[in-house]
C-alpha cells in the first residue's frame, strides 16, 4: 500500500531531504505533498487526502505546535496521524510535542531506515486503532 | 552597567587533547560532528589540525540557542565541499545546484548540528534554537570557546562553539 504524504517544512531544501529520505527508505509513498508552515499545510489538507504528516516546529506564521492543536481541534483531521522531525531532541521539548497530540517524534540527525520504521509504527498503531474501533 | 552571571560551563580547552581527557563538550562536538556528516551528508569527518587561511573563503553561518543556556554556534565549510555536500544532501547534480540551494543547505547544516549538540549536552533542558545566519567566518577569542576542525573527503570544515554570559532578569539590573 503506498501512503500519501505531507511533509510540512520552512527549509525547502529540508522537504527536498525528507523526499529523498522517504525514496531511499523504502517506505512506500504515492503522493508527496509540501507545506511551508502550518497554515499552508492546514490549506493543504482541505483539499488533499493524506495519511500522514511530517512536520518541523519552528515555523513562520504558524509553527509545529500550533498546527497539532488545530489538528487535535478537528474531529476529522485529528485522525491523520503527525510524525514530528526537528533538531531539539530536549526530552522536555518531545514530552510537549507529544502532548499535544503528535505520534511519533524524530530527531535530527535520523537515517532513511530510522525513518521508514517510526512511520511504519505510527500508522501501523493508527490502523491497529482504527480496526479495534470498527470492532466497537 | 548590566551584571552577568556567567556559566560555569564557559570555560573549556581551546587545544586538542587525547581522548581520555577531553571536556564532555569536546567528545559530544567531535561524535555530533561525525553522525550528521555521516548520516544526513553521506560523507564522512574526522578532527584535524587546525589551519586556517581556508576559511577566508569559507561559507559559514551562525546561530543561537538560549533558554537553560545562552550561546552560539559558528559553522564553516571550506569552498570546495559547499557544491558536493549540498548535492549529496538534495540528492542532486551539483550543476543543477542554485544560490539559493547552496546557502540554505549550509544553514540547515548549521541548525541539525547545533540541536543535536545542545541536545546531547543538556538533553533535560529548555532551549530555543534561532535560525541560523549566513555570515562571514569570525574568529572567536579562544577563551571560552570550544573550536575543531574535520577533515571530509571533500574538503573541511570548522565549529566554534562557546556559551554565552546569562543575562539577571529584568529588575536585577544594576
Amino acid at each position: 500500500m503506498a501512503y500519501s504524504v505531507l511533509i510540512v517544512d520552512d527549509s525547502p531544501v529540508m522537504r527536498t531531504f525528507i523526499r529523498r529520505v522517504l525514496a531511499l527508505s523504502g517506505f512506500e509513498v504515492g503522493e508527496c505533498t509540501e507545506a511551508g508552515n502550518g497554515e499552508e499545510a492546514l490549506a493543504m489538507l482541505s483539499t488533499h487526502q493524506v495519511d500522514v504528516i511530517l512536520t518541523d516546529i519552528n515555523m513562520p506564521r504558524m509553527n509545529g505546535e500550533e498546527l497539532l492543536r488545530r489538528l487535535e481541534a478537528d474531529g476529522v483531521l485529528k485522525k491523520i496521524p503527525a510524525l514530528v522531525i526537528s533538531t531539539d531532541a530536549t526530552k522536555e521539548r518531545i514530552l510537549r510535542m507529544l502532548a499535544l497530540g503528535a505520534e511519533g517524534y524524530m530527531s535530527k540527525p535520523f537515517t532513511p531506515e530510522s525513518l521508514r520504521e517510526e512511520l511504519e509504527r505510527v500508522l501501523g498503531d493508527r490502523n491497529a486503532g482504527d480496526r479495534n474501533a470498527t470492532r466497537a | 552597567m548590566r551584571e552577568i552571571e556567567m556559566q560555569p560551563e564557559l570555560e573549556q580547552p581551546e587545544q586538542q587533547s587525547p581522548p581520555e581527557q577531553q571536556s564532555p563538550m569536546d567528545q559530544v562536538l567531535q561524535h555530533v560532528a561525525a553522525e550528521v556528516l555521516e548520516t544526513m551528508f553521506f560523507t564522512e569527518a574526522e578532527l584535524a589540525d587546525c589551519e586556517h587561511t581556508w576559511l577566508e573563503a569559507a561559507s559559514s553561518a551562525r546561530i543561537g540557542f538560549e533558554g537553560s543556556h545562552f550561546g552560539e554556534m559558528l559553522f564553516g565549510l571550506s569552498a570546495e565541499a559547499v557544491d558536493p555536500i549540498a548535492a549529496s544532501f538534495l540528492g542532486l547534480d551539483p550543476a543543477e545546484l542554485t544560490v539559493a540551494q547552496r546557502g540554505q543547505v549550509i544553514q540547515e547544516l548549521t541548525n541539525i548540528l547545533c540541536g543535536a549538540m545542545v541536545s546531547h549536552l543538556w538533553p533535560e533542558s529548555r532551549l530555543s534554537i534561532a535560525s541560523p545566519e549566513l555570515t562571514s567566518w569570525q574568529e572567536w577569542a579562544a577563551e571560552g570557546t570550544l573550536h575543531r576542525c574535520f577533515a571530509i573527503p571533500e574538503g573541511r570544515l570548522a565549529i566554534s562553539i562557546r556559551l554565552l554570559p546569562r543575562p539577571h532578569p529584568p529588575g536585577n539590573e544594576s
